[in-house]
C-alpha cells in the first residue's frame, strides 16, 4: 500500500547492517587470501585461474563502492528526499548528485596524482576525502 | 514537499538491475581488475599496481589521441548542430514533402559503421573513387591516404553526411511540437523570422538539442569503426583516435593492462565531459 514518506527512526538498525556486512565481507576478502611464507599475499589473485581477475585490492574498491551507495540509502531511509539545494555551483543538487561530483572527483584527483607526483596514492586518496567533504558541505 | 512511497516499485526495478549488471557492471570490474594487473594469457594474472596508469598518463601518444579526439568531436558539434537546426527549419511541415524528406533523412542513420567507412574509402580514391578521381581531373591534388588535412576533410564530411540526419530529425521532432499559437501570436506582434527562431523555436527545441548535442559528442568522441576502415588511423597517426589506440594497445599488441588502464581513463574522460554538458545546459534550461 502506498504511504507517504516521513524521517523514520530505525535508521541505526539499517546503518548497522551494512557496516556489519561491509565488515563481515571484508573478513571473508581477507581470509580468502592466500598465505605465502606465513604472510598473506596481499596482492595476489583470489581466485586463481579466474577470468575477473579478482584482487584483495580490487575487491575492497567495489566494496567501498557498494558500501558507499548503501549508506546514502540508509541516508535517504533516514531523512526521505535527497536534501536539495543550490550550493557554490549555482545550481541546484541533491545527495546523489554530491556523491557523484565527489567519485567522479576523487577519481580525476588520483589520476593527476598518478600524472604528476608517482605511484603513491594514499596522499591522494586523503585529498579526495577533503574535497568529498568540501563537496558535501559546500556544493 | 512530501512524495508517495511504495516499496514494491523495487521490484519493476530489478530487470534493469539484473541487465545493466550483465552488460556494463560486471565488465567496467573487469576492465577494473586488469587495470592493475598485469596478464601473459591463459588466465594467470601478476599485481602491477598503478604501473598502467603512470604509463599511460606520462606517454604523448595518449595525450595526442586525446587532442585528436577533442578537436575531432569539437568540428563536428561545430558543424552539425548548427547545419541540423537549419535543415530542420528549412523541411516542409506538412503535405507529401514531410515522409520523404523524413526518409531522405533517415536513410543515412540506417546504414551500418563499417559500410559508411567502405562507402567513403571507395569515393575518396583517387584512381577509382568519384570523388577523389573528379578532384583529380579538375586538378585539385586530394589523396586521403597520404595527406594529413585531406585524411581529416574525408572523415569529417563522412561524419557530417552520416550523422546530421539525426541532429535534423531531433529538431525537427521539437519543431513540430510547437502550437500554432505561438506563431499566430508571433505574426499579430509583428516578430522578424530572427525574433521566432530566437524567442519561441531555439527555446522549445533545447530539450531535444540537448539530447542530439549529447549524442553527437559522445558517438564522436568514441568514434572508431569508420576511421579504422577509411585510414586506419593514418597517414602516420594524424587520424589515431583513443578508440583507435586503445584497440591497437589491447589486441594488437596483447597489452592487456596498459589497454585497460587506457580505457577506464577514456571513460572517466567521457563522464565528466557529458556531465559538464548536461549539468550546464539543464541548468540553463531551467533558468530560462
Amino acid at each position: 500500500m502506498a504511504t507517504v514518506s516521513q524521517r523514520t527512526n530505525r535508521w541505526p538498525l539499517a546503518l548497522a547492517v551494512v557496516l556489519i556486512v561491509y565488515a563481515a565481507l571484508t573478513g571473508l576478502l581477507i581470509s580468502a587470501l592466500p598465505v605465502k611464507d606465513g604472510a598473506r599475499d596481499w596482492f595476489a589473485p583470489l581466485i586463481p585461474g579466474g577470468w575477473m581477475a579478482w584482487s584483495f585490492p580490487g575487491a575492497m574498491f567495489f566494496l567501498t563502492i557498494f558500501a558507499l551507495l548503501s549508506l546514502m540509502a540508509v541516508w535517504e531511509y533516514a531523512s526521505p528526499g535527497g536534501n536539495p539545494r543550490v550550493g557554490i555551483l549555482r545550481f541546484e543538487t541533491t545527495r546523489g548528485d554530491r556523491l557523484f561530483v565527489s567519485l567522479l572527483g576523487s577519481a580525476f584527483i588520483h589520476l593527476a596524482w598518478l600524472g604528476l607526483v608517482g605511484p603513491n596514492v594514499w596522499w591522494a586518496l586523503a585529498l579526495s576525502v577533503v574535497y568529498a567533504i568540501g563537496v558535501f558541505k559546500l556544493v | 514537499m512530501e512524495k508517495t512511497w511504495n516499496n514494491k516499485a523495487w521490484f519493476m526495478v530489478l530487470p534493469v538491475l539484473v541487465l545493466v549488471a550483465f552488460s556494463a557492471v560486471i565488465p567496467l570490474m573487469t576492465v577494473v581488475n586488469y587495470s592493475v594487473q598485469d596478464t601473459f594469457g591463459n588466465n594467470e594474472f601478476f599485481w602491477a599496481g598503478t604501473d598502467w596508469f603512470i604509463q599511460v598518463l606520462q606517454s604523448d601518444r595518449f595525450w595526442d589521441a586525446l587532442q585528436r579526439n577533442l578537436l575531432f568531436s569539437g568540428i563536428i558539434l561545430a558543424i552539425e548542430i548548427p547545419l541540423g537546426i537549419l535543415i530542420a527549419l528549412n523541411m516542409p511541415k506538412k503535405g507529401l514533402g514531410v515522409p520523404v524528406c523524413l526518409v531522405l533523412m533517415s536513410l543515412p542513420l540506417l546504414i551500418p559503421w563499417n559500410v559508411v567507412g567502405t562507402i567513403w574509402q571507395v569515393f575518396g580514391r583517387v584512381d577509382i573513387g568519384l570523388l577523389g578521381y573528379t578532384l583529380a581531373a579538375i586538378g585539385i591534388p586530394y589523396n586521403y591516404v597520404n595527406n594529413v588535412l585531406d585524411a581529416w576533410i574525408t572523415l569529417i564530411v563522412m561524419d557530417v553526411w552520416h550523422w546530421t540526419s539525426l541532429v535534423v530529425l531531433l529538431c525537427y521532432a521539437g519543431l513540430v511540437s510547437i502550437p500554432d499559437a505561438y506563431y499566430q501570436a508571433a505574426k499579430i506582434d509583428g516578430a522578424s523570422r530572427w525574433a521566432v527562431f530566437r524567442y519561441i523555436q531555439l527555446p522549445k527545441m533545447k530539450r531535444v538539442l540537448l539530447i542530439a548535442f549529447l549524442l553527437r559528442f559522445m558517438d564522436s568522441f568514441m568514434i572508431y569503426t569508420e576511421p579504422f576502415v577509411i585510414t586506419g588511423g593514418g597517414p602516420g597517426n594524424a587520424t589515431t583516435f583513443l578508440s583507435i589506440d586503445l584497440v591497437k594497445t589491447a589486441i594488437g599488441q596483447f597489452d592487456l593492462g596498459p589497454a585497460a588502464a587506457l580505457s577506464l581513463i577514456y571513460f572517466l574522460i567521457i563522464l565528466l565531459l557529458s556531465w559538464i554538458f548536461y549539468t550546464v545546459m539543464t541548468n540553463s534550461d531551467a533558468q530560462s
